[in-house]
């Protein structure tokens, strides 16, 4: 089941590389680096409040703004930012997406968001939906401080991990050659390759 | 004489510094960008500029000097290199602009709580200025020093 389910994944990232928009972006030296210029100004201001939203809520930052105003205010910019980022992002990931099938960085980072989006809807209703109530009690509460920092951590994890996408080169060549053995090894029998002196492809490759 | 570089020993030293740079600029340049959204009457309109300013100028101030000297170190990890990337040398252009515009015009458009006439456009500048840092930061690792462009 899990095995058909990473197999659905890899052909989609297999097939949607090829779609002509991200073909295009994949040929294009120049206009990789400005959707990557992008995506980090999208970090930057997206990130720059999200930073400042946790540190008001563990009372290091703003500390003058009540937690309403600080939470509420940057609610709408953040979506933008977040839009920017995320779509420069998709763009970014969808033009090599087989290479970040199998880069571990990539993988890091999307678990990374599925975690952030637990954390959003296990603190939603106790800090981010009604953030007055925060204001309203005499110090931030400690599951609020809690929320804050998961969000600090998971936040920074993620930009680290997008650093770290670069730095792998998954082999996608040699990754296809032993596929084609696989392949190739489940529709020949084993016997052809006896007679004809030939290695095995997957003894081959594996040597 | 060969002088190595500490830096270089290790393959991780580069990356986690890239990572430190990285948060330092989301602080500084983010909380520039706040203050920036609220001069241009973006969001954030419950305090003025000069409220949100005194509320985020020590963690810009903080993520400036992290962001600087985390860039030094990655610098001296191959300075002839960047010596001869253009794109570096035009961060270093907007980097140095965007400082001294960001610690002259743009603090005086922001020190009385009314927003000055020309407010809006103090705060275009200011955001253009520190996406030139951002382009030209991301430029430098695409370009190959011999004034080629992209890779071939």
């Amino acid at each position: 089941m899990l095995l058909s389910f990473a197999q659905m994944l890899l052909s989609f990232a297999q097939w949607i590389q090829f779609t002509p928009l991200f073909t295009a972006l994949r040929g294009s030296a120049n206009v990789y680096p400005i959707i990557m210029s992008l995506h980090m100004v999208g970090l930057a201001l997206f990130g720059g409040m999200i930073l400042m939203t946790d540190l008001r809520l563990l009372g290091w930052a703003m500390r003058k703004r009540s937690i309403a105003d600080v939470i509420n205010q940057f609610r709408v910019p953040k979506r933008w930012g977040l839009l920017l980022t995320a779509t420069c992002g998709i763009l970014m990931a969808g033009s090599k997406a087989e290479e970040y099938y199998y880069n571990a960085f990539f993988r890091a980072k999307l678990i990374l968001f599925a975690v952030v989006i637990v954390q959003e809807l296990v603190f939603y209703r106790s800090v981010y939906a009604n953030p007055a109530v925060l204001d309203r009690s005499p110090s931030v509460p400690g599951n609020a401080k809690l929320a804050a920092a998961l969000s600090l951590l998971l936040w920074t994890s993620i930009a680290c991990c997008g650093r770290g996408i670069g730095y792998i080169e998954p082999p996608l060549d040699k990754i296809h050659a032993q596929m084609q053995g696989i392949r190739d090894a489940a529709l020949v029998p084993r016997g052809l390759y006896f007679l004809k002196g030939q290695d095995h492809p997957n003894v081959a490759s594996a040597n | 004489m060969l002088i190595t570089n500490p830096l270089n020993s290790s393959a991780l030293t580069f990356p986690i510094l890239e990572c430190i740079h990285i948060v330092g600029f989301a602080f500084s340049i983010g909380t520039i960008g706040i203050v920036d959204f609220s001069l241009l009457g973006i969001g954030l309109r419950g305090q003025s500029p000069a409220q949100l300013t005194k509320d985020t100028w020590l963690w810009t101030l903080g993520g400036l000097v992290v962001m600087l000297f985390s860039g030094l170190l990655l610098f001296s990890s191959d300075p002839d290199m960047y010596y001869l990337n253009w794109a570096f040398l035009i961060k270093m252009v907007f980097f140095v602009a965007a400082i001294v515009f960001h610690y002259t015009i743009h603090r005086k458009a922001v020190s009385s709580d009314v927003p000055p006439p020309n407010g809006k456009l103090v705060a275009t500048v200011s955001l253009l200025l520190w996406t030139g840092v951002i382009f030209g930061g991301i430029f430098i690792g695409f370009i190959y020093p011999g004034l080629s462009f992209g890779k071939s």
